[in-house]
């Protein structure tokens, strides 16, 4: 069987074409555009189509018969031939990237193929709708060996490999101290320790002055609150310090979680749709200037219990707080990043979670961490009024009960981890934002 | 083994690129106000523009005449008050209608609007992703390749703060293009650059312009931006927006940065530059009576 008898039954290019799993998806136009543009041809039994140095910018089609695609050097070792039948695609090297030209292809018998310059088949798939994305993505992987196809998917796969999320997480803490302990102005605020410090050392142990005469000074309080056996029954090495510490912290995580996840999506509501602000905001604008202590009564009376009422106290500040935020992030996010969006294609809904969200992140971030600190302010003021444990129930009973170091222990101790938790929250907030740190890395002086 | 080589003939005459174009747009009558009562101001007036499947066309006019108007009803950002706007013969929005927005107009915005938030490579997959026209994965590697070929290789994985204003822009219209649109709709893209850059961005978009062959709408103040983009240049008049003249500029494409030196350039300026300067002239005097 020679060319000749090849050719008699060539079927037209266009049927061909309509036959190949790639450009199924095509529009009638488009098929009709690259029909007119192939080009048929016969190759005898061992003649070669093209060479291993010849730029393939042809893709081809084989009509009928078998294309043998060798490699003379296979990288892998393991495709270094394989076999292209009826209505099946190869060629076009250009579009596999990593294999360009390293290619000899052979007629294993009588051969009839078409093949289409792939400038033109790109100009026209240009002119597709989306199925012009679908048909060049059906392409690459009709092109591809199926070596070339599982490197490609290992390589959208390398997540697999790392570390479990509570190792990775710690290091990135461990580098976040280093990190700190690197930088100079970390040093400029130990000296601000030494002096506030050094200051009432000075006032109440070495000077006396006159109205400091009942403090208790830095001697005193530093030994209560390391003694094992402390004067006033509190120190670290008594086990009620940090039952008190506990319940602060845990009315702290309850509220801050509960203002959080509640704060940050009635913001962003209040940020993105006008109705919704219509109806709430005035109910906001009401509430929002009513300090937390006169609150406390009617929490009291509502709430059954002593820890309900000084959780929900604690919440409402730092809902406040958050959700305030969280909606000047919303409405600061540029209008035209959302008209971008919509014009790639975003639906309302998409655009919302896209460009809106991620826009408000940084001020929701700083809301985040002003509701850390107005949320210690308030339990504190909660716990004085009512509850039995909590730092702040702490200070107030040893007020009454004239133990005025313990004071200093609970206040102190109240500064630490309240820092502690607004340090979490911002090393939180700056992970979920490389974006804007690194952006704010270069603009820094 | 070595035979004569395969004999190749074709089946058909090869049809020309233009007829396999879409991106036509008929701009007929087109009307718009702006604001209501006592201070509602015309700001487009009757205009009507034919702009071709494929060309590069680039409307000029002093700032604040009004080509952004027009480039937004298109977009579907705002309805017109009175006209038509087609493309590719079907209607895209008329009287108190406005434009669907989607990915077949794309924007390249005058201060840029890439996501700062996403990478590069994300911002550039967005389109096919949120169209769920390609499969994540899928779209992130087109949006390699489309980056790579428009010499971006090595910012995929970079945010767009970090990089610099042209390397942005040339990102944007990258993004813009992964969804094949039939038009894309430039508005004063490069305003912000500097003249080098400026010089650099415009051989790049005609080169991608050249791969891609989309119809682009170009909107400008700079005449020489104009004419060494555009295929056809549209002067408009000021206050109201009226097409005053459009000029052919009949230098072939590809065209090189060397061509701003040449005879043809320089009188295609100087003619665009004394028609658009008139206009200036004319909103500067009504903005003196106005302030």
């Amino acid at each position: 069987m020679g060319p000749d008898a090849a050719e008699s039954d060539v079927e037209s290019a266009r049927d061909v074409l309509r036959a190949i799993l790639p450009f199924q998806s095509l529009s009638a136009e488009a098929l009709e555009a690259l029909a007119h543009a192939a080009e048929e041809g016969a190759a005898a039994p061992g003649q070669t189509i093209y060479d291993v140095s010849a730029p393939a910018t042809y893709l081809y089609v084989v009509v009928r018969g078998t294309v043998r695609l060798e490699r003379p050097a296979p990288p892998d070792g393991v495709h270094a031939a394989r076999a292209v039948g009826a209505r099946e695609v190869f060629g076009w090297h250009a579009m596999r990237e990593g294999s360009a030209g390293a290619e000899l292809a052979k007629a294993a018998g009588a051969v009839s193929l078409v093949r289409i310059d792939t400038r033109f088949v790109l100009e026209v798939l240009a002119r597709e709708p989306n199925g012009g994305a679908a048909t060049i993505e059906a392409l690459l992987v009709a092109l591809s060996t199926p070596a070339e196809r599982r490197a490609k998917r290992a390589e959208h796969e390398p997540h697999r490999r790392r570390r479990p999320a509570p190792q990775r997480a710690l290091s990135a803490l461990g580098s976040y101290v280093v990190s700190v302990l690197r930088r100079p102005e970390t040093y400029g605020r130990l000296l601000g320790y030494v002096l506030l410090f050094g200051g009432w050392y000075l006032a109440v142990d070495v000077l006396a002055l006159p109205r400091f005469t009942k403090l208790p000074g830095i001697v005193q309080v530093g030994r209560e609150w390391l003694s094992p056996d402390p004067v006033f029954g509190l120190s670290i090495h008594t086990s009620v310090y940090y039952d008190h510490i506990w319940a602060s912290v845990r009315r702290i995580a309850i509220a801050f979680a509960l203002a959080t996840s509640l704060g940050v999506p009635v913001g962003l509501a209040l940020g993105a749709s006008t109705t919704f602000r219509d109806y709430v905001f005035p109910i906001f604008e009401l509430l929002r200037p009513i300090p937390i202590l006169a609150w406390v009564p009617l929490a009291i009376v509502v709430f059954s219990g002593s820890e309900t009422p000084i959780v929900f106290l604690t919440f409402l500040a730092s809902f406040f707080a958050t959700a305030l935020n969280t909606r000047l992030g919303a409405r600061s996010v540029e209008p035209h990043y959302i008209l971008a969006a919509r014009c790639l294609g975003a639906s309302p809904w998409q655009a919302f979670w896209h460009v809106i969200v991620p826009g408000s992140l940084p001020y929701v971030l700083t809301g985040l961490q002003i509701s850390v600190g107005v949320a210690w302010f308030s339990l504190a003021a909660a716990e004085m009024v009512s509850g039995q444990f909590g730092l702040g129930y702490l200070i107030n009973t040893s007020y009454t009960m004239v133990q005025y170091p313990t004071i200093v222990i609970g206040m102190l101790t109240l500064g630490f981890v309240g820092f502690l938790t607004s340090a979490i929250v911002r090393f939180i907030g700056e992970r979920m934002m490389v974006w804007r740190a690194r952006e704010l890395a270069l603009t820094a002086p | 083994m070595m035979t004569a080589p395969i004999v190749w003939k074709s089946s058909a005459r090869r049809l020309p690129a233009s007829e396999v174009r879409r991106g036509a747009i008929q701009i007929v009558d087109a009307t718009k106000f702006y604001g209501s009562g006592a201070s509602r101001v015309l700001a487009v007036d009757r205009c009507s523009l034919d702009v071709r499947a494929g060309e590069i066309f680039v409307i000029v006019g002093p700032s604040g005449c009004g080509k952004t108007t027009l480039l937004n009803a298109i977009a579907g950002f705002h309805e017109l008050d009175g006209g038509t706007i087609h493309l590719d013969g079907k209607l895209l929005c008329g009287p108190r209608q406005r434009a669907r927005l989607g990915s077949d107009r794309v924007v390249v915005f005058q201060n840029g609007a890439l996501f700062p938030w996403k990478t590069i490579l994300d911002n550039v997959a967005f389109g096919p992703i949120v169209q769920g026209t390609l499969r994540r994965a899928d779209a992130l590697a087109k949006a390699g390749q489309m980056l790579a070929d428009a010499g971006l290789r090595g910012y995929e994985r970079s945010y767009p703060g970090e990089t610099s204003s042209g390397v942005k822009r040339r990102v944007e219209i990258v993004r813009a293009l992964m969804n094949r649109p039939a038009v894309l709709l430039l508005d004063e893209p490069f305003r912000a650059l500097d003249a080098l850059t400026k010089s650099v961005m415009h051989e790049a978009l005609l080169a991608i312009h050249a791969r891609n062959r989309g119809t682009a709408l170009f909107i400008t103040h700079d005449v020489e931006e104009a004419v060494f983009l555009g295929g056809r240049v549209a002067v408009m008049t000021s206050r109201p927006c009226r097409l005053k003249k459009i000029l052919d500029v009949d230098i072939p494409y590809p065209r090189a940065r060397s061509i701003v030196t040449s005879k043809r350039f320089r009188d295609l300026v100087a003619e665009t530059t004394s028609v658009v300067h008139e206009e200036a002239l004319k909103a500067h005097a009504l903005g003196e009576k106005e302030g």
